[in-house]
């Protein structure tokens, strides 16, 4: 099977049992989708776990994928869920208060300088979930907005607004290390 | 910082690649390739939407075969237009959003409450409009005597949606039980205007429109019950 493919055809070898098909979409997928699962687990050690999880997922699923359609939206309406679900498993076994005041000091304590610029998992950690969740959905998969309002259960209205928020946020936190560099903030 | 360049800082920083480990990428493979059969993949949407369209009718022709067709036989053609018309567009509107429930990144126009909500204010809208007689006369007894004919039969035509769909994928069980809920409420008053009698606004306005919010309740119950077991 040819790893320049396009995912829709790899899908439909997936499904008809191609083994070259699967290990080329496992091949092709997998960066992106540890790449999402580490952004939003915050323990970089739980992204493998979690990308394990996502295949056998998509694996038992494999038959719902509708052939014809976009296969990006479906792979991360799944990935989403083993996140969201990994998410409910780990509330339950702290306190929803302890979670949060994590959150919290995450966020709170998160650097004033500029982020490296080629780090975007540092560039959209002031951010909320569902903001970086669809930036990482519209910056590293490559997906439209049509196709993070499927993956997401939302509506492109939704999204955009996310987007909207998120582009403010990273205005701003992007423009203070940069006047305090320019020496216009103290 | 403008748009573009918040926009080429992330597609910079989006561009660099992060390799997974080829040990951690073949162990997912091994995983996989035991049980890579061939599958059969789901019809479109519309056959399967269909399909609970014609369930959700067939359980509620035969619930009002049981208790009898008294009702529609005392409405006038207008009213029985009006009223069979909506719950046939209101029952394809739930086919369709139950079916996106069970496929993965199925386009959302609606969500599950958006449905409960439209479902509900459409029949009491059509309620409203069609039955004027607010006298109020066994309002408690005969109206739970209707609720509870209406959820025993909306019970079995979600059931069979789920089971019609099982061979998808519910991305939220909760929601997924939800619409099923809606669907089988809705057979439910299809049952409940093809066999009462009964023509005081406020019993149809309550006691029947009450039959899809507490249907959907239990079927998200349902939901969240599954997924928490």
């Amino acid at each position: 099977m040819d790893m320049d493919g396009n995912l829709e055809e790899l899908m439909a070898g997936y499904q008809a049992g191609d083994f070259a098909a699967a290990r080329c979409l496992i091949h092709r997928l997998s960066p992106q989708l540890h790449r999402f699962f580490d952004a939003q687990s915050r323990n970089p050690a739980d992204a493998d776990d979690l990308l394990q999880e996502a295949w056998l997922r998509i694996h038992r699923a494999r038959h719902t994928y509708q052939r014809g359609k976009s296969v990006l939206p479906w792979i991360y309406a799944i990935a989403r869920r083993v996140r969201v679900d990994h998410y409910r498993r780990q509330v339950r076994t702290t306190t929803h208060e302890q979670r949060w005041e994590q959150v919290d000091d995450e966020i709170s304590t998160s650097p004033p300088d500029a982020p490296p610029a080629e780090d975007l998992e540092a560039l959209l950690a002031p951010l909320s979930e569902s903001q970086r969740e669809v930036l990482q959905m519209l910056k590293v998969a490559g997906m439209s907005l049509e196709e993070v309002a499927r993956a997401t259960s939302c509506s492109v209205g939704s999204v955009k607004q996310k987007v909207h928020r998120a582009y403010e946020k990273l205005r701003h936190s992007m423009s203070v290390p940069e006047l305090k560099r320019s020496g216009e903030v103290p | 910082m403008r748009d573009p360049e918040i926009d080429e800082t992330l597609d910079k920083a989006a561009r660099v690649r992060r390799e997974v480990p080829a040990e951690l990428l073949q162990h997912i493979a091994d995983t996989i390739e035991p049980t890579l059969q061939p599958v059969r993949a789901l019809p479109p949407t519309w056959v399967l939407a269909s399909g609970s369209v014609l369930i959700t009718g067939t359980v509620a022709l035969l619930g009002a075969a049981r208790v009898g067709f008294q009702g529609v036989e005392a409405l006038s053609l207008p009213a029985r237009l009006l009223i069979f018309g909506v719950l046939t567009l209101l029952a394809c509107v739930a086919a369709v959003r139950l079916v996106g429930e069970w496929i993965p990144g199925s386009p959302r126009r609606l969500t599950p409450g958006g449905l409960l909500a439209m479902a509900s204010v459409t029949l009491l809208a059509v309620f409203a409009l069609l039955f004027h007689d607010y006298r109020i006369e066994h309002f408690v007894s005969a109206g739970l005597t209707c609720l509870a004919t209406g959820l025993l039969n909306a019970v079995p035509a979600a059931l069979l949606g789920w089971w019609w769909l099982r061979r998808g994928w519910a991305v939220n069980s909760v929601s997924a039980g939800l619409a099923a809920g809606v669907l089988g409420g809705l057979a439910g008053v299809t049952v409940l205007e093809l066999h009462c009698t009964d023509f005081h606004a406020l019993h149809i306005l309550v006691w029947h429109t009450l039959v899809v919010p507490a249907s959907g309740a239990v079927g998200a119950f349902a939901g969240w019950a599954l997924r928490e077991r």
